[in-house]
Formats: C-alpha cells, structure tokens, sequence
C-alpha cells in the first residue's frame, strides 16, 4: 500500500498539479478573507474565520473533482490498471493508498491555509478552540468529499467526465438542505427529514462555529467508508463484467 | 509447473475462450500463437488474475489464481499488450514504484533496479520521462517492470511489437536466456520468432486450442510433406489432369496463371520425390508441355500455423483452382470448356 500512497503523492508534488491547486485554493481562501475583513466595520457580526471557512467550503467543492478526477480515469486510460491489479497487491491497498495520498494533499493546503489565522493572531485575536474545530471539520468533510471523487473517477475512462459528474455530485450533497428546506419538499416531513439528514452543510456549520458534535463525525466517517466500499466494488466489478 | 485447467470466459454471450487445458512446465518456453482476436490476450490476463475466468482454474507452483491471488500473484512477471507505464514519471522512479508494489525490500530495491537496466539496457534513460520514450523503449521499460523480483513465471505478451529489428533479437535472446531459471509463456503472431525461442507452441483461434506441440512435431504431423513447384507451357487442364494423376501426387494446392501461356503450380506430394518429379517431366513432356522451372520445397511454420487456423475453408482438388481460374478469365472460359472435352 504504501508504493501506491507513495506514487500517488509524488505523481500531485513531482508536477505543477499540487502546487497549482495549491494556489488556487489559497486564493480563493484569501478573497473570502479579504471580504470578511473590508466589510467588519459596515456590519455589526464580527469577523471570524468561522464564516471564511464556511464560505471557502462552497468553492472548494469545484476544487476537490479536479484533485480526484484522474485517480482511476488515468490508469484505465494509460492500462496501467493491468499493472494494479496483476501486482501482489489487493484492491483494498489500491483503493486505500489513493485515498490517503489525496488525503495527504488536502492536509497540505489546509497547512498552508494556516498562514491567515497565525497572521491574524499575531495581529489581533484568535479563537483557537474553535479554529482546530474548523479545521477538523474542514479535513472530514474534505475526506468525504474526495471519497465521492475518487468514486465518480472510478466510473469513467475519460478524467473531464469524472470530474464534471462529481461536481453535480458534490453540489447535490451540499446544497440537499436547501432543497429540502423549500416549499414542496417541506409538504413531506419524511422526506424533509431524510434529505436534510444527508446534507453535509449542516454538519460543517456545526464544526466550524466551534462544535464536534459525535453524530457530525459519525456522519462524515460513515459517508466515508461507503464511498471507499462502493469504489472497491466497482473496481472489482469492471473486471467482471469487461467485454 | 503452471496448470491452466477448462479454462473458459464469455463476454456476455460471446464465447472468447472456450474451455483449454495446458500445462506449462518449469524452465521452459511456451509459444502461444494465433491471429488477432484468437482469445491471447483474454487468456493471458485471466492466467495473471487481471479478469476473473467464467469458468476453470488456474494453479501456478501450487497457488490457485482465483483463491490465493496475493500469493499466486508474487510468482508472476506480466508484461502486457500495451506496455504499463506511467507517462509522467521517470524511469528509474517507475522501476522503483513497481519494486515497492511487488514487495522487493527496500535494501535489495536498487540493486534489483540497476539489474534489470542493465539486462534490458535502458541504464541510459533512467532519468527521462517516460512520456519521452519512442516505443521501443517503452516496451523495454515495461519489459524491465516485468522481471523486476526474479519471479518464476514470466508471462509476456507480444513482447516485441515496436522494436526495431536488432532490438528483437536483443529481446529474444533475453527471453532465451530466461529460460535457465523461469518458465515463460510468451504470445505472438510471428511465427519465425516463436519457432526461433520456444520449446512447445499452443495454437489457438477464435477461443480454440488448435494443437499443442513441439515444433518439430506439428511440421511433421500436418505439413510433413513436401511441396512441388512446376511452371509449364502448354494447355493448363491436360498439365492440370496429369499432375493430379500421376502416383505420389496428394493434391493441387495452387494454380496461377503467368504471362500468357505460363502456368505454376504448386503440388502436396506424399510420395518420394524424385520419382514423382521425374514421372512428372516424362508426362509432362509426352503432352508437348514445356516445363520451365521445377522445384520442392519444406512446408515452414508459417503453413503449419495457416493450416491449423483455416482448417475448414481449404479449397481442395484441382477442378475447383481451375474453375477459380477460368471464372477469372471471363471470356476465355468458353474456349477452355471446348478445350478441355476435347482432350477428354
């Protein structure tokens, strides 16, 4: 497992990709932050990195398909699956040291995200309680996020397809509790119910005002876990059904 | 010893590989030989546990594919079709990742690495991308994967496609020095190669075991006998009716026409040669039949392997090669049919 986890985090650090996507993400951390702080003084709500954090989730989700789309699209693409799959090691070690190599990606631009609060306390006040919070919600359901990823990759040979299904993908697990918050749905309380049991928004907003609530980090493992099973599954169905 | 037991898979209900059996034994070279599309390559990745088998068994030194895949697995070198490589890494890094997925420690990884260069000679391009690599190298790249741990049982697939003629050679010699201390399964479509490296050949096609042999065996058994080439001038039917007659004759492979009055045919004979050849002459000649050139020749390998695949649209008899002709002729084929009940 650990040759896979190590190819996959020198195929994102050895080229551009990490440092690009890297970049971006940082950018857009600092636009949200620069528009939280230039509009301090007109509004009441102070600032805090709660409601940058809770922004930044929203275009982070444009992010996370390009990390993940080429993960199983390239190798079905370049046959290198063959090399995979014939080699002593079982599609569990695969599915995991892919994960834990976009993992390790995620964790290096939260790193380097951290530039903004240790500069903001250097210079003012931090809540650090809650920032870990934030922080730790942001990595589960980043985690989440690209499990979903890495899935829709499976599904496809072409990465631009992967990485356009898992945008909608993503966009309808954020965004499922403001559907279920509308006026049709709010007709069914069930299916209110369910739907905004789904929704990762939700969750995060609990994380990141400062709450590790049991049930969140249940939710996020557990989303998890189904996604890597299902994308073991998958794998191991396509060799099933080739022809 | 690798056990290849009623090995059978469908695509859904297309049957691409139906029920073979064949065994491969310690160091030896086994040829696996057919047209495209014969069922090679499904066959080759259902022996490496790539796709599962929709029915039958494979058992390498003892490991059964399909229950202990990890184990079974270790003992496999497979090059593929398409060579696997990845095209944004260097070489040395892709050698040093597959090192990792076969389990090599990581104190033997670079001697291991370096070995393999050598043997493969691509020392001098372990620091390019791959992506930068002309096809040839690629191959060898991905050839270099394959034998990286030592493993038992190499399994290669068109191994030398892409490479340029002294490179073959290269390849091959590899290959026939493999054989000290592993056993190779090594498929392709060119039969000088295979008759140059292997011990045995399995023939296949359309999922099929056609033969399983020695080389030597199958020359002798389905093109054991010799071929007789003849140019005449004169009359095709009578040349035709008296190569057919005359005794240690099988059969009439081939008749073309050649300029205007020229005729080669090419004869199967089953009797000794040279009282055919002169029998022949004699006839031949007694008919006002010049005879230009005459010649016999050893049926190779390429008959064989042509022979075990087509072996239920062979044309047979002379009347049927001389009706191909004449419809060929259009016109002509008035004045023939006269020609020819005349001489009758």
């Amino acid at each position: 497992m650990f040759s896979i986890y190590k190819k996959e985090v020198q195929s994102y650090f050895y080229t551009p990709f990490a440092y690009i996507i890297t970049a971006l993400f940082m950018f857009l951390f600092t636009l949200i932050f620069n528009i939280k702080i230039a509009s301090m003084d007109s509004s009441s709500i102070h600032f805090t990195f709660t409601e940058v954090f809770y922004n930044v989730t929203f275009y982070f989700i444009f992010l996370v398909p390009i990390m993940t789309m080429r993960s199983y699209a390239d190798e079905r693409k370049f046959g290198t699956e063959i090399l995979l799959i014939t080699s002593p090691v079982s599609v569990w070690k695969i599915v995991l040291g892919k994960f834990f190599a976009a993992l390790t990606l995620l964790a290096f631009m939260l790193l380097c995200s951290s530039v903004f609060p240790i500069f903001t306390a250097m210079h003012g006040g931090v809540i650090v309680g809650q920032l870990i919070c934030a922080y730790l919600g942001f990595f589960l359901c980043g985690a989440m996020f690209i499990a979903l990823g890495m899935l829709i990759s499976s599904f496809t040979e072409n990465s631009i397809i992967a990485a356009v299904l898992g945008e909608i993908a993503m966009f309808v697990f954020l965004f499922i509790d403001r559907f279920s918050e509308t006026g049709f749905v709010s007709q069914f309380p069930l299916l209110q119910k369910v739907l905004y049991a789904f929704s990762a928004k939700p969750k995060f907003a609990y994380f990141s005002k400062g709450f590790i609530r049991l049930s969140d980090v249940v939710f996020f493992l557990s989303a998890i876990a189904v996604f890597l099973i299902w994308n073991y599954i998958v794998i191991e169905k396509r060799r099933w059904n080739r022809g | 010893m690798i056990k290849i037991e009623n090995l059978t898979k469908f695509y859904g209900n297309n049957r691409a590989v139906n029920n073979i059996s064949f065994t491969i034994n310690d160091n030896e070279i086994l040829g696996f030989l057919g047209p495209n599309g014969a069922g090679k390559s499904t066959t080759m990745n259902m022996i490496t546990g790539y796709l599962p088998m929709s029915a039958g068994k494979v058992t390498i030194y003892g490991y059964d594919i399909s229950k202990d895949p990890v184990k079974a697995k270790s003992c496999i070198g497979y090059l593929p079709e398409i060579p696997p490589v990845y095209p944004d890494m260097r070489v040395c890094e892709y050698l040093s990742f597959c090192a990792g997925l076969k389990g090599i420690p990581l104190a033997e990884r670079s001697k291991e690495i370096e070995r393999v260069q050598e043997l493969l000679k691509i020392t001098e391009v372990r620091k390019k991308l791959i992506k930068n690599l002309s096809k040839g190298y690629k191959q060898r790249v991905g050839f270099a994967q394959a034998l990286l741990g030592n493993p038992k049982f190499l399994i290669l697939d068109e191994p030398t496609v892409g490479l340029d003629p002294n490179q073959v050679m290269e390849v091959r010699k590899i290959i026939t020095d493999l054989r000290k201390d592993h056993s190779v399964i090594f498929s392709s479509h060119i039969l000088s190669e295979v008759s140059a490296v292997c011990d045995r050949v399995v023939i296949i096609n359309k999922g099929d075991i056609k033969a399983i042999d020695t080389i030597d065996n199958l020359e002798r058994s389905l093109g054991g006998n010799l071929i007789l080439h003849i140019k005449v001038k004169g009359d095709r039917t009578v040349a035709s009716n008296i190569i057919e007659l005359t005794e240690g004759v099988k059969e009439i492979k081939s008749i073309e026409p050649e300029g205007s009055d020229f005729f080669s045919f090419t004869v199967e004979l089953d009797g000794d040669e040279e009282t055919v050849r002169s029998a022949l002459m004699k006839d031949l000649l007694n008919n006002n039949i010049s005879i230009s050139e005459i010649f016999t020749e050893k049926p190779d390998l390429e008959e064989v392997f042509v022979k075990m695949i087509n072996q239920d649209t062979r044309k047979t008899g002379a009347k049927d090669l001389l009706k191909e002709i004449i419809e060929a002729d259009g016109g002509d084929a008035e004045n023939e049919e006269s020609g020819k009940e005349e001489n009758e």
